[in-house]
């Protein structure tokens, strides 16, 4: 049986390749059906935040790529709550249909997986 | 069920002990390496933090980093680790968490 994966993505969007890295392998992952699930945390929340501008820098958009996650078989999609409440930042304020855990889910999430990474 | 979670950044410039403490399970571990050997001195928050986890949570930290760093007195908690510790400790837990 393939074994589980759960992928932490911690790091902003334009704070250099962290967050598309962490994108990659759960995308890698999911092509060759792996069950993955991915968890944003920290600044990481900032990826699913609505209406940004990557061309204002000259990048490319994350959120259409994060978008296309179900479309890979990937709908294990986590936030943590805390990390959006330090943000002032709320589901209406997400991209995707995400699952909002507390730090207790979280713990309870990270023990459900095989392996973790977190970038 | 229980994951390891491995901090090699110090609490002191980082987020990532601050983001690692709250989602410690109850019969998780933390291990230090590096300059996260940093949140073990005594009389700074982040060694108050530590002593403030759930007694089933062990703390773990790598012997050589800590003596190079001159900490002083460490939290009674801690078990101090070689190399070979260090690999055993990781066979000893179902997954790592390192927070890279």
């Amino acid at each position: 049986m393939a074994r589980s994966m759960l992928i932490i993505s911690r790091q902003a969007p334009w704070a250099g390749p962290s967050a598309r890295e962490a994108l990659d392998i759960v995308l890698a992952g999911g092509a060759f059906e792996l069950p993955l699930g991915l968890l944003f945390l920290d600044d990481g929340v900032f990826q699913l935040t609505k209406a940004q501008q990557a061309a204002s820098l000259e990048q490319k958009d994350l959120t259409a790529n994060l978008q296309a996650l179900p479309l890979f078989g990937i709908d294990s999609l986590f936030v943590a709550r805390r990390s959006l409440a330090e943000r002032n930042l709320d589901e209406s304020s997400l991209a995707l249909p995400v699952e909002i855990l507390d730090d207790a889910g979280l713990s309870t999430l990270i023990n459900r997986y095989d392996h973790v990474i977190t970038i | 069920m229980a994951t390891l979670h491995l901090l090699s950044h110090s609490p002191f410039s980082d987020g990532r002990f601050n983001s690692c403490l709250p989602l410690l399970g109850d019969t998780d571990a933390l291990l230090l390496a590096g300059d996260a050997t940093y949140a073990l001195t005594a009389g700074t928050k982040p060694a108050t933090e530590l002593e403030q986890l759930p007694e089933q949570v062990a703390l773990f930290a790598l012997e050589d980093d800590v003596q190079a760093r001159a900490l002083g007195m460490l939290p009674p908690r801690v078990q101090l680790l070689d190399y070979a510790g260090f690999v055993e400790l990781t066979c000893r837990y179902e997954r790592i968490n390192s927070w890279l």
